[in-house]
């Protein structure tokens, strides 16, 4: 999911798919995140950060 | 799309099975163990099996996370959903899993308040919207899954939530890894790692196949062409008398995992004595209960849980096919009795299980030509 707007305080991400679907993603595993990061996520939970997209 | 279409690519798929082909051993038979659901429905779904010599077998291994949930879980389940106040609360799949007198789908149809969630994340969020209930969280799967409850039992705990509980049946994958290395009717000759599960522990749980079993382990990703790579590895470090932990999944997995996602499960958890996998019995410290500091989130203390077990029906062999022992199509009741849409069995509920897995993609594709 790529990374769309982040909330630090809450520790939380906004991500959307590869379709466009958002929803919000705990971030606590791979901080720090910024908007246009690809994180692997699993369980609403981000697990790790990818490689920018090309 | 990156990561994607790199990977579904047709001809270097032909390329990868022609190294395959050319690194097996003519008259050796290869069983070699896919670990991960994930991994069976991508083979079901890609072909994978019609691209590999006949010699060469995939068994499917036990980390569908759904089809480990023995009945008498489900029954916990059900019991703590029908109580006066409850919102239940689980993943999609798990609503249809069997118990012995029905599922929380069913449960759900007869009046108790079970609401599928994405993430337990969601089921806080359910906590926070209904402060005059009690939200319960069933949380299953692996390492892959247990840091998401982990950093919301420290988001309730920290928010001061009351009204929120998880009943754990987490669990981990290396100690059926070991039993099933142990099992005196399943002669394995590698295994296929788990790929997201080794995100979070990383490459080295897995040191003990080859160091204790002599059998090699590759680590891989979920395309086509990440299996076929990693059977050929595997292929290769038979070929070439080498046995040791490989990462083919290089670009998620990190060799040493995910550090903050080990931390905060050992703080929100410990290892429960035993735990009852479907199919395979009870195995030592398999299982994840909440720790001491997390005891008063933990569902099974605050509604005591009947915990009875029960066996499953006759007529499923779904713990013979988790163990490998038999193929999908081989149990009695597959595709008759036993139907995505009608499950006997759990293998047959996700469609991470291998029965699953195989009616849907791969059951009008048996034959295959010995090569």
């Amino acid at each position: 999911m790529t990374v769309l707007r982040t909330d630090l305080v809450r520790g939380l991400a906004l991500c959307a798919d590869e379709d466009g679907t958002r929803s919000t993603v705990e971030t606590a595993l791979v901080e720090p995140v910024d908007p246009g990061d690809r994180l692997l996520v699993h369980a609403g939970t981000a697990l790790t950060r990818l490689e920018p997209a090309r | 799309m990156k990561y994607v279409d790199e990977f579904r690519d047709a001809e270097l798929g032909r390329a990868v099975a022609g190294e395959i082909l050319s690194l097996v051993e003519p008259g050796r038979h290869y069983k070699l163990m896919e670990v991960c659901g994930g991994h069976t429905h991508s083979i079901y779904k890609y072909g994978i099996d019609d691209l590999l010599p006949a010699n060469v077998e995939l068994v499917h291994g036990p980390g569908c996370p759904v089809c480990v949930i023995p009945m008498g879980r489900v029954d916990d389940g059900i019991a703590v959903a029908h109580r006066d106040g409850v919102i239940f609360t689980c993943f999609g799949d798990m609503m249809r899993v069997p118990g012995s007198n029905g599922s929380l789908l069913d449960a759900k149809a007869a009046g108790a308040d079970i609401r599928m969630v994405y993430s337990p994340l969601d089921a806080l969020r359910i906590a926070k919207q209904n402060p005059d209930r009690e939200v319960v969280f069933f949380a299953i799967g692996f390492e892959t899954t247990a840091p998401s409850t982990a950093l919301t039992l420290k988001r309730a705990r920290a928010e001061r939530l009351q009204n929120f509980s998880v009943m754990c049946s987490h669990v981990t994958i290396v100690p059926p890894l070991r039993a099933l290395l142990e099992s005196p009717d399943l002669r394995l000759d590698g295994f296929i790692g788990p790929g997201h599960v080794s995100t979070v522990v990383g490459a080295r749980p897995f040191e003990f196949i080859p160091a204790d079993y002599g059998r090699p382990v590759v680590i891989a990703g979920f395309e086509p062409l990440d299996i076929l790579q990693a059977i050929a590895m595997i292929l290769r470090q038979l070929a070439e008398d080498r046995c040791e932990v490989e990462n083919q999944y290089r670009r998620v997995v990190p060799y040493e995992g995910n550090l903050r996602a080990l931390e905060v499960m050992a703080e929100v958890f410990e290892l429960r004595p035993h735990f009852e996998w479907r199919g395979l019995g009870f195995i030592s410290h398999s299982g994840l209960k909440l720790s001491e500091a997390y005891g008063d989130l933990d569902a099974e203390a605050r509604f005591s849980v009947p915990g009875v077990r029960v066996a499953d029906p006759k007529a499923c062999q779904c713990g013979e096919v988790l163990k490998g022992v038999i193929k999908p199509w081989e149990c009695k009741v597959f595709g008759t009795a036993c139907t995505p849409e009608r499950p006997i069995g759990t293998c047959m509920v996700s469609s991470e299980g291998a029965c699953a897995a195989y009616y849907n993609f791969g059951r009008f594709a048996r034959e295959r030509q010995v090569v």
